[in-house]
């Protein structure tokens, strides 16, 4: 069965009666200084969640930056509170030695019956990693990475006595006594994303899932090919539109368009090869694949547009090839994902009986 | 003057049902198979309780390889508790200062700004080795030294530049703020007694923190201090019964086998800590260092296990004895933790705030 997971709002991006346009400026304008998202938003976030999990969500990513609160701790509170749903929680390589990364994770899992994953991001933009003291250039932030995830592998695999001697860490004896608690794990899923080749043979020696933005089935399909064959899994990252008729969902996405078209975000992410390939494109990639917001916000805007039936179709297409997580977001992201439980979830698990049966 | 404040040493996973004090001892609780390598949120709470009924302010919770994360328990149990404070402890040089910060104002956001910072330079070579740390004491210092000058631009700036021997900040920014009804930024207790903890806790603390030893011994010290406008906080146990005769019954007890010394002993040994030394020392040529305060269980519970002994009305008046000289807060343990902590708010604390406000 395809896994379907969901963008945690931004703080006080919960609110009753918005627009998917509003719900949309709220995001775009939470990296201002002066927007309240930086500050945790239990109600409007558990909000979410109790949505999130009645329409069968299984977990939420929670993102990384200088512009919000920090995800171990955000899913830790929101991890007390909830029952069935898990967190994903973002991290940088760089920021914090293995050992102590290990510890809070297991900590964690401990805390919240194991429901945390990790993903895992080389870092995107130079300038907010030289404010979090991290100077390394982009290609070496990979290198880098792949040690942090081998160290904290072993301590996964051994929990005690891990020496590591790498160009990045160095480790001897490492112990330590608190392990990854969770049902039938010993260790996190961990999300490795990106769309570079480091990304992908990063998930493919450290990590358990390559994470990206969507784009059509017929050019994933190598890539997916690839990564199914070394035994990871592929999780794609995209939003949603979901309306009764394809017309209403269109008017949805029309919407969305800033009032001035050049204005665009991506430049604060400019050592991302993500976010460097998100340039010109057809708006349209196939019939539900629309890349409108792409060149503003960046590819992980890439919109899955339509009725019901065709968005349950799609996700189906993208199953048929190996893709076999989603991470989803949309506008507001209550009303959306009410949406998505309601009216797609059960068609996409109707497809997948009658496939097995 | 200010009322004392007074906080509790976190019990460690497990211990608030565990009933006798060896099995409390560091020793058993760093053998791999201890519960105090799980969080006990059960127990936890029923402790936290227990301490906001008993006027406790705050819980010291202690980092090492054998115990959970700090910031994160301080996370659980401070959305389950309303009013106690959470002092986590934890050691630089594991961390870049600018993601700890952010992990700190973010706690502070949820549950309320109730915590503060123990900040640690490091107690083990092998421990910290272990966490990918290779320094020597005294540049460990120079290295805290510079993290906490760090930390502290995050809380008065918006836009942080270093540029130092340990660490390089360029443009740093963070927009989650430090949230309190009354701080921008959290209290920061520096720990040990080495010339270099002291120089931290005067340049980048609020609170100097270190054993108790006896007023005359501490007061010079003290003033020192308190004249920089750092406050000095004590670290002590406490056993406290009916009368002094019983108090000191229950000490004697508590003296164990002699295994446990010497593995004590050992990691007292092994340790390059400047703290650990004096404190055995202490045990090695005194014992008893004035008519309640007793150091004859550190080789067998560790360092901070200098403790005041006596009837309620003697602890009551040690206690004005530190404040005379200028202390104004202390972090207790004692054996049960819940156990001593029920008497000494019911025994001892209302005797402090009636001679307090004598």
């Amino acid at each position: 069965m395809i896994r379907f997971h969901w963008m945690l709002p931004k703080a006080f991006e919960v609110r009753p009666g918005q627009t998917p346009r509003e719900a949309a400026r709220y995001r775009v304008e939470s990296i201002q200084l002066d927007s309240p998202s930086p500050k945790p938003d239990m109600d409007g976030w558990l909000e979410f969640a109790r949505t999130a999990e009645d329409a069968g969500i299984e977990s939420v990513l929670i993102s990384f930056s200088r512009y919000e609160p920090e995800p171990f701790m955000v899913a830790c509170a929101m991890g007390q509170e909830t029952a069935r749903l898990k967190y994903i929680v973002a991290y940088r390589s760089g920021l914090m030695g293995p050992t102590s990364f290990v510890q809070q994770i297991n900590t964690l899992s401990a805390l919240i019956d194991g429901r945390v994953a990790i993903n895992i991001v080389a870092g995107s933009s130079a300038a907010e990693q030289r404010g979090y003291g991290d100077f390394l250039p982009h290609d070496e932030r990979y290198a880098r990475a792949e040690e942090f995830l081998a160290a904290a592998n072993a301590f996964w695999r051994e929990g005690h006595d891990v020496d590591f001697d790498g160009r990045y860490y160095k480790l001897e004896k490492g112990t330590l006594h608190t392990p990854f608690v969770a049902p039938g794990r010993r260790a996190p899923e961990i999300y490795v994303s990106g769309h570079s080749e480091q990304s992908m043979r990063l998930a493919a020696t450290q990590g358990t899932c390559w994470l990206r933005a969507a784009d059509t089935p017929e050019s994933l399909r190598p890539p997916v090919a690839r990564m199914r064959g070394l035994g990871i899994d592929v999780c794609l990252r995209a939003c949603v539109i979901c309306r009764p008729t394809r017309e209403e969902a269109l008017r949805v996405a029309q919407s969305l368009l800033p009032d001035d078209r050049r204005e665009t975000t991506i430049a604060l992410k400019n050592d991302s090869r993500m976010y460097a390939e998100s340039g010109a494109k057809d708006e349209w990639l196939n019939r539900t694949l629309w890349t409108g917001l792409v060149p503003h916000y960046g590819p992980v805007w890439t919109t899955l547009v339509g009725t019901p039936e065709e968005l349950a179709g799609a996700f189906l297409a993208y199953k048929e090839i190996g893709v076999n997580q989603f991470i989803l977001s949309g506008w507001p992201e209550v009303d959306e994902v009410s949406i998505f439980g309601r009216d797609v979830i059960p068609r996409v698990r109707d497809a997948e009986r009658r496939q097995v049966a | 003057m200010s009322a004392l404040r007074f906080h509790w040493m976190m019990p460690k996973g497990g211990e608030v049902s565990m009933k006798t004090a060896q099995e409390t001892s560091r020793v058993l609780t760093t053998k791999k198979e201890s519960p105090a390598a799980m969080p006990d949120v059960q127990g936890w709470t029923r402790f936290a309780r227990a301490a906001e009924e008993s006027g406790i302010e705050s819980v010291l919770l202690s980092f090492s390889r054998y115990e959970p994360d700090t910031l994160l328990i301080a996370c659980a149990m401070g959305r389950a508790t309303p009013a106690l404070k959470y002092i986590v402890a934890y050691r630089s040089g594991l961390i870049q200062p600018a993601p700890f910060v952010q992990q700190i104002n973010t706690l502070s956001g949820l549950i309320g700004g109730r915590v503060a910072l123990n900040i640690v330079a490091g107690s083990s070579t092998a421990e910290q080795r272990g966490y990918g740390d290779y320094l020597e004491h005294d540049d460990r210092y120079a290295r805290a030294e510079e993290f906490l000058r760090i930390c502290n631009s995050f809380w008065s700036e918006q836009t942080v530049a270093f540029d130092g021997k340990y660490y390089r900040v360029d443009g740093g920014r963070l927009h989650a703020p430090f949230q309190s009804p009354d701080r921008t930024a959290p209290e920061i207790y520096v720990s040990g007694h080495s010339p270099q903890a002291q120089a931290l806790a005067l340049s980048q603390g609020s609170a100097w923190l270190r054993l108790i030893d006896t007023p005359e011994k501490l007061a010079p010290i003290v003033a020192q201090v308190r004249e920089r406008g750092v406050e000095v906080c004590l670290r002590l146990c406490v056993i406290c019964r009916e009368t002094r005769d019983e108090a000191v019954a229950a000490a004697m007890a508590m003296l164990p086998n002699d295994d446990t010394e010497k593995e004590e002993r050992g990691i007292l040994n092994r340790s390059d800590s400047q703290t650990l030394k004096q404190a055995l020392a202490a045990a090695d040529e005194r014992g008893w260092m004035n008519r309640n305060l007793y150091a004859g269980l550190v080789p067998y519970y560790g360092s901070s296990s200098i403790t005041l002994i006596g009837s309620p009305d003697e602890l009551a008046e040690q206690f004005l004895e530190y404040k005379k000289i200028g202390v104004t807060q202390f972090i207790i343990a004692g054996w049960p933790k819940l156990d001593e902590m029920l008497i000494f708010g019911r025994e001892v604390l209302p005797r402090v705030r009636q001679m307090e406000g004598s």
